[in-house]
């Protein structure tokens, strides 16, 4: 499409009609065109499945929506024991739309793990990790994992009261694998209890390792998407189909739902702005009630049903190893569906229909033990 | 081989003779117990099986201390013996002088319990139980009816029947008998009255000793009713302030002339319930009208201090419903709280004025609370408001969100439907 | 609304430019939208670190007097800063531990007292006599330059 040639002249010469000088400088100087060539090229076909490819870019929308609520939360909190519970209370009462800025981003790491987990089915049910797509499909998987790592450890942040013991029984279950397990749960810890010690490393893990491991990750999925192209399902291929530019056509209707996304979370942020509630006291009792976020929940209800031992193994080390192996059944899914079989896409609602099972049970309100 | 053996026994014998002439610790044998466990009899076992728990068991005391006798004896008539101080079981008007001849002698009750009071049968005979005990009245309480006669325990363990958590229900054992209290012209609803009072809610629900029962007004051993006029001095010990603006009003003197109790004329004596702007209304919650007439200068006061008291009252409830409303909101009122608790207190002052009975005294504390009240309900006002600024702002952002939508959707199909494109294979592979 | 341009005619090229610029116009004022809270969110509050683990009294040690003590709000609660005849200060948690009322300093009787029943603790804030089954807990303070600064507990 750009037909400028390489000229040494300082004057930049205008090519296609209509383009304004700064963007003739810019060209020039940063050759982008094979960037604008492959944007331009990609295509995206309209099918009856199209609205699940809006998914992936909502993903990452919300992750950068985290990245600059999460950055802007920086300036302000502090990642020690004695202050930071303070520094958040801070963000929500003092701050001008401090309040808004965190509710944001509470509200926000739940959205983005839903439309992850979305994503993910998505893909899944529409078989799209057919080959040549199956790395893309990992490096999705690893994010995944990444994605509810941060949601882990962001939540132990605001050091109140829920967020200490829901850590306290998170950092539990690692200790459970047999051998290194209570070497890794130290490790987690920063000691043999969650202390400060605690928030000092998970702060860290929150806004350096696993940022810096999700844009590696994130960088090489989205070029492998770029690589590949949109996959097509098997229902739909081969026939005759519309589709449309990805620049400009597909982006605005994604960009009509990252908008819809934004409004969403500021309507959440002013009418149920996000709790803090009571500083965390490590000598005080648990309260009743303590749970993780809606995501762990299914494995935290599953791991309560879970005998305490089942032919000599401990029930707890059983469980572990249970979502150990389903996290690796996960990523290599590619390999696990076998041609003209149903028996995956069976398996995984069997496994989702128990999980939401687990996570309705898990939310139940718990008969009190005593008389009020 | 005999003469070591007489000699040990000898010199053990002196050992014991040598002595200081005390109640000495036990004799290798209590008979009485033994007799008397064995016989099996309701009358005489008990007492028998319950002594082994009583203090003074432990302390090396026997039966023979108290009923007289002697221990080592195998039959009847000879434990039993008068002539060795044998008294059966003793009349009640024997019973405080037989405990008072260890609990009256400190030199004795040192060696056992330093700190333990001896003068509790000298107070008993100024109370009203040692006072009818002398006049040979046997149905009132003495030293067995409330510590027990067997397994006395200390008072502070909680197994004794006058141990803090257990006084007032021993007090009622007689004092709630009909029958019993009509014999001696005294009403038998105290306990009934006390348990509907804010001290027993204290006492039973929040288990704060420090709120009085029957022995903290009435005394332990010289029990008797606070006279008339001593009854502002005890209500006084713990309610200092009020009893001390009480003496400066002009109630005080007036009260002592017409031989009303003090607090007890308002307040109730056993029935204390939580007082209320009530009291100084008319009706029947009204305890002025009793006495002042309506319109009299006196009932002008009490109406001119009710109404400064609740409305300070109401402003409070006003602001703190506010501030309630900006909590739920998410909004933070950490601040608030505080000018609000600020204006409690106050109220809690300003009502503790009223017993200087001087309506400007009241009024004065009064104005102090609105004060601080108005500044709370402000600052709830205000957060109110920061919330809809927030709201405001929120639809506002919608709204724009909302046009940029109907813009992207505009354009959207002003560009229209893509090509058609015939279908490729898909997934096809890609030369790598 | 607006039936699909096709893209020609003298009509159509207007369509799609006031399109455009409906477009750019709102997605501008979107922006805006969420630039405005982000640049506030930027500037600093006026009271620098008043929530956080310590709180600075806008009350200069001087202006204390020796063997005084008053009522200062932190964070909402009552607390009571008290300073002794040598000039040292130190502060005390002003809730009573009985039910709740706020405590004073008595001068006369250099201790600390609760009017509402005749509870009184000692300088340090031990429970020295009547109702109350607590302490009073004492919280650090010290002067950063001329002012006042009490740690949380």
């Amino acid at each position: 499409m750009s037909g400028a040639k390489r000229s040494s002249s300082s004057v930049p010469e205008p090519s296609a009609a209509g383009e304004s000088r700064l963007r003739a400088w810019a060209r020039d100087r940063l050759g982008w065109d094979d960037l604008a060539h492959m944007a331009e090229k990609k295509r995206v076909p309209v099918h009856r499945y199209t609205l699940f490819y809006y998914l992936g870019g909502m993903a990452l929308f919300l992750f950068l929506v985290q990245v600059a609520t999460g950055i802007l939360l920086l300036l302000y909190y502090r990642p020690s024991s004695a202050e930071a519970f303070e520094s958040v209370q801070y963000v929500m009462a003092d701050v001008p739309f401090g309040w808004l800025i965190r509710s944001i981003h509470s509200w926000g790491a739940n959205l983005f793990v839903g439309v992850v987990f979305a994503h993910l089915i998505s893909v899944f049910f529409l078989k799209a990790y057919r080959a040549p797509r199956e790395m893309t499909w990992v490096s999705g998987g690893v994010l995944l994992f990444l994605a509810l790592g941060f949601g882990f450890s962001g939540y132990l942040l605001p050091w109140n009261t829920l967020a200490f013991f829901a850590t306290k029984v998170g950092t539990d279950v690692p200790a459970q694998i047999p051998g290194i397990g209570h070497l890794l749960s130290r490790i987690l810890r920063g000691g043999s209890d969650v202390t400060g010690a605690t928030l000092s490393r998970f702060y860290g893990i929150h806004v350096a390792i696993l940022p810096a491991i999700t844009t590696l990750i994130l960088g090489a999925h989205l070029l492998l998407v770029q690589r590949h192209g949109m996959s097509v399902p098997r229902s739909v291929e081969g026939k005759t189909r519309r589709t449309i530019s990805f620049v400009p056509d597909f982006l605005m209707r994604d960009m009509v739902g990252w908008l819809a996304a934004v409004g969403l979370l500021a309507a959440l942020a002013a009418f149920f702005p996000w709790e803090l509630g009571v500083k965390a006291d490590p000598f005080a009792p648990a309260p009743a009630g303590i749970r993780p976020e809606w995501y762990f929940l299914w494995m935290f209800q599953g791991l309560k049903y879970l005998p305490s031992k089942i032919a000599g193994i401990p029930g707890e080390t059983l469980g572990v190893f249970f979502f150990g192996a389903l996290a690796a059944a996960v990523v290599a899914v590619p390999w696990l569906d076998r041609r003209g079989k149903r028996g995956i896409a069976v398996a995984a609602i069997v496994i989702l229909a128990l999980a939401a099972v687990l996570t309705v049970l898990a939310l139940l309100p718990v008969p009190s033990a005593g008389p009020k | 081989m005999r003469y070591p053996f007489f000699a040990v026994l000898f010199l053990a014998a002196a050992a014991g003779l040598a002595q200081p002439a005390r109640p000495a610790p036990p004799p290798a044998v209590n008979g009485c117990i033994e007799c008397h466990t064995v016989l099996d009899d309701p009358r005489i076992t008990p007492p028998a099986k319950l002594f082994a728990d009583d203090v003074h068991a432990k302390a090396g005391f026997t039966c023979v201390f108290c009923h007289g006798g002697d221990a080592r004896q195998e039959s009847q008539e000879d434990a039993h013996d008068p002539k060795k101080g044998f008294i059966g079981k003793p009349r009640p008007q024997q019973i405080p002088q037989l405990c008072g001849k260890c609990h009256s002698d400190p030199a004795l009750m040192k060696q056992y319990d330093p700190s333990q009071r001896v003068d509790q049968l000298s107070e008993y005979q100024t109370s009203g139980h040692g006072k009818a005990l002398a006049r040979g009245d046997q149905t009132v309480a003495q030293c067995a009816s409330c510590h027990g006669a067997h397994g006395i325990q200390p008072v502070k363990d909680s197994r004794s029947p006058v141990s803090p958590t257990k006084v007032a229900q021993t007090c009622n054992h007689c004092h709630g008998d009909a029958a019993l209290m009509a014999a001696h012209k005294l009403p038998s609803d105290p306990y009934a009255k006390w348990s509907r009072s804010v001290h027993y809610r204290a006492r039973v629900e929040r288990a704060d000793l420090s709120a009085p029962t029957c022995n903290s007004c009435h005394g332990n051993h010289g029990a008797a009713p606070p006279q008339v006029g001593s009854v502002t001095n005890v209500c006084g010990t713990c309610h200092v302030t009020f009893a001390d603006q009480f003496k400066l009003s002009p109630h005080w003197e007036a009260f002592k002339e017409l031989g009303l109790p003090g607090c007890v004329t308002c307040h109730e004596n056993h029935e204390i319930v939580k007082p209320s702007e009530a009291f100084l209304a008319e009706g029947d919650q009204g305890k002025c009208s009793s006495c002042h007439e309506a319109g009299s200068p006196g009932a002008r006061a009490a109406a001119a201090m009710r109404t400064d008291l609740v409305g300070l009252d109401g402003e409070i409830q006003q602001a703190s419903r506010l501030v309630d409303r900006a909590t739920e909101a998410g909004m933070e009122v950490s601040k608030v709280r505080f000018d609000l608790v600020a204006a409690s207190n106050a109220l809690t002052k300003a009502r503790s004025q009223i017993h200087l009975f001087r309506p400007s005294a009241v009024h004065e504390a009064v104005a102090e609370g609105l004060k601080v009240a108005r500044k709370a309900a402000a600052g709830g006002q205000a957060r109110l408001k920061e919330r809809d600024f927030r709201q405001r702002g929120l639809f506002v952002s919608l709204g724009l969100i909302l046009l940029t939508i109907v813009a992207l959707v505009v354009k959207i199909r002003e560009r229209g439907p893509g090509p058609e494109e015939p279908g490729d294979p898909g997934n096809r592979r890609e030369p790598s | 609304m607006e039936s699909a341009a096709d893209g020609h005619g003298p009509g159509a090229i207007t369509r799609r430019s006031w399109a455009s610029w409906f477009l750019g116009t709102s997605l501008g004022a979107t922006l805006f939208a969420f630039l405005y809270p982000v640049l506030n969110y930027l500037v600093p509050p006026e009271s620098s670190e008043p929530s956080l683990s310590e709180f600075e009294l806008d009350l200069k040690a001087s202006d204390v007097a020796p063997a005084s003590g008053r009522i200062v709000p932190i964070g909402g609660k009552p607390v009571l800063l008290l300073k002794n005849a040598a000039g040292e200060l130190s502060a005390l948690t002003a809730t009573c531990t009985h039910l709740d009322c706020t405590v004073q300093y008595r001068a006369e009787r250099s201790d600390v007292w609760c009017a509402c029943h005749n509870g009184t603790y000692d300088l340090k804030g031990r429970n020295v006599s009547g109702p109350p089954p607590r302490p009073l807990t004492p919280l650090e303070v010290y002067v950063r330059g001329e002012k006042i600064v009490i740690k949380r507990a």
